[in-house]
């Protein structure tokens, strides 16, 4: 396994006079003070609330944006690829012209017959205008002329909120096989869970311009604890959340060794971890190993 | 040519953005040469006279190119500022764009390429066009070269603001990221810039002045450019045209117990034309370099 594909340091973005970009917080900072490291190779789930900082982070890895401070490091431009939210593409273009526009802008990277093979399996006629097409059939040209940059990194933006649920099930197949064929590291944003659990083994959670939660889908899990039972000291566990209803706790907690206690204990799910870390903006980051810069 | 004809990379996206507004260019041009010419031939069709009707017709078509090319700056100007520029910005295709393997910064002098190339062949034969249309009519009441739009038509200075124009297009539309504001913003800048410049242009040179007895004809030399007259005292003071005390004398004008020795005539000869049309050319290109400076300055602000 190679060395970190993104690494970042002590990174802000503040939105500039008049132009409060960032949804949800108006003007002022959209990250603040992230720091983290995706190893390469890894599929990330980067999930949060709308307006955490999630596009934020994903222009700034693409280098759209310059970072107000700190610093993010990653492949340069030939070498990532990146589909923004809205998916954009030239609307007086047909698609043929889009999958030629790919090959004008990445000469020497470029793989023709992918992009070919991602548009002609959706069905989509090589001469229909990009303004005549869905927003499924526009996703999917978007990912043909990102996947088809062969990239070390591929950023993807909210990628499958365009698209039907099976058509979304057949694209992140297309997808995942062509990042596992190419080893391909992936960031895919989301604030649907369900979009993206099974296909990531890596997560970053985003929330109020903080990474609050960082790694592999596994440790995160199995670093926490959710426990029921009657109400007693959690000391000395680490407590993201706890909920008390008459005599019966509910918490969930980072254990600091053996968990001892007349509590029954369990593993969260993944929607457990993440809701209760949602609920308390308290709850210190946690970053596992790999993923601290 | 090539760089219009068969462009590859960047400029190629740029060419197949721009195909309908690089047709309609050259239709443009087409139609103007194909009227002018049909005017020249309706107007050689009465050989010998200036009044028929082919005749009336050119000079009244001539009158509109010479303002249709001094508007032409500002056109070109908002095409740039707005769709090739603004629009990328407010539609976000920007994200598209500059996050593939070429470099913002060739990504914007790609547009800007094929901008100079289509403004300098377009201008260029606008131009022409309008010396054909001219050469029936020059030198008449307003078509003298010193006339606003025979002026800059007939010169370097059109072809200057409309490299200007390119420059303004590109550096306003990444501030303004608005298209349509992008573009009138671009229209009033250019507007301006032109209105100054007109109002300064016959200052660059030093006038010449033609002196003659007091009470005789004093005329501008043929050709010459009238810029103002006076009276002059016997202590070589100037004096204003006006400055006779009342009464007149029965000829109208001064008394002899007056202090007028003589009168003075300022004017720009015709030999001042291509002086001149340098000076301004060299201020709008220096212009124009400074903001073509601007605009990749603020683009690696923005993009690294």
């Amino acid at each position: 396994m190679t060395g970190p594909v993104i690494e970042a340091e002590g990174l802000g973005k503040r939105y500039g006079r008049g132009r409060g970009q960032a949804q949800g917080q108006g003007r002022g900072w959209a990250l603040r003070d992230c720091s983290f490291q995706l190893p390469a190779g890894r599929v990330c789930a980067l999930v949060g609330p709308n307006g955490a900082g999630k596009s934020t982070l994903l222009a700034l890895a693409a280098g759209l944006l310059r970072p107000t401070e700190g610093a993010i490091r990653g492949p340069g431009r030939d070498r990532l690829a990146y589909v923004a939210q809205d998916k954009p593409l030239y609307p007086q273009l047909t698609v043929d012209e889009t999958l030629r526009m790919g090959a004008e802008l990445n000469p020497g990277r470029w793989d023709a017959a992918t992009a070919r093979r991602i548009v002609t399996d959706g069905g989509l006629d090589p001469t229909t205008r990009v303004r005549a097409l869905s927003g499924g059939q526009r996703t999917r040209v978007a990912l043909a002329l990102a996947l088809a940059k062969r990239p070390e990194l591929l950023l993807l933006d909210e990628p499958m909120a365009d698209l039907d649920p099976l058509a979304r099930h057949q694209l992140m197949g297309a997808l995942m096989a062509d990042a596992a064929e190419h080893g391909t590291s992936v960031v895919m944003s989301s604030h649907i869970l369900t979009e993206l659990e099974g296909a990531c083994d890596h997560l970053l959670l985003v929330d109020g311009g903080r990474i609050r939660l960082g790694g592999p889908i596994d440790d995160l899990l199995a670093a926490h604890t959710l426990l029921t039972g009657p109400v007693a000291d959690l000391a000395p566990h680490t407590v993201v959340e706890s909920r008390t209803t008459g005599r019966q706790l509910t918490a969930l907690i980072r254990a600091q060794g053996r968990v001892d206690g007349p509590w029954e204990t369990a593993e969260p799910t993944l929607e457990e971890l993440l809701l209760a870390h949602l609920r308390s903006p308290q709850a210190p980051t946690l970053l596992t190993e790999g993923a601290t810069a | 040519m090539s760089t219009l004809l068969s462009p590859t990379g960047p400029r190629w996206v740029v060419v197949r953005q721009h195909r309908t507004a690089l047709w309609t260019a050259a239709a443009a041009v087409a139609a103007s040469a194909a009227l002018v010419t049909a005017l020249r031939m309706w107007d050689d069709a009465v050989p010998g006279t200036n009044q028929d009707n082919g005749y009336a017709l050119l000079r009244i078509g001539m009158d509109y190119a010479a303002m249709l090319l001094l508007a032409l700056p500002l056109l070109i100007g908002a095409f740039v500022a707005g769709p090739m520029v603004a629009r990328e910005l407010e539609s976000g295709t920007y994200k598209l764009a500059l996050t593939q393997s070429v470099t913002p910064r060739r990504w914007l002098a790609s547009k800007l390429v094929i901008a100079v190339t289509v403004t300098a062949v377009g201008t260029l034969a606008l131009m022409g066009v309008f010396a054909l249309g001219r050469s029936r009519v020059a030198n008449e009441y307003l078509f003298s070269w010193d006339e606003r739009g025979t002026y800059e038509a007939t010169g370097t200075v059109l072809l200057s603001y409309c490299l200007l124009a390119v420059a303004v297009g590109a550096l306003v539309g990444q501030l303004v990221r608005r298209t349509l504001v992008a573009m009138a913003a671009t229209g009033v800048v250019l507007g301006v810039v032109q209105l100054v410049l007109t109002a300064l242009r016959w200052d660059f040179l030093p006038v010449r002045t033609l002196t003659g007895p007091y009470g005789a004809d004093l005329l501008v030399p043929d050709e010459g450019l009238y810029m103002d007259s006076g009276l002059i005292s016997t202590s070589g003071q100037r004096l204003p045209g006006w400055y006779c005390p009342e009464p007149l004398t029965e000829n109208g004008i001064c008394r002899s117990d007056v202090d007028i020795a003589a009168q003075y005539i300022d004017y720009h000869p015709a030999s001042h034309f291509w002086p001149t049309q340098l000076i301004e050319t060299g201020i709008v290109l220096a212009l124009t370099a400074l903001v073509l400076a601007a605009a990749f300055k603020v683009l690696r602000a923005r993009h690294a």
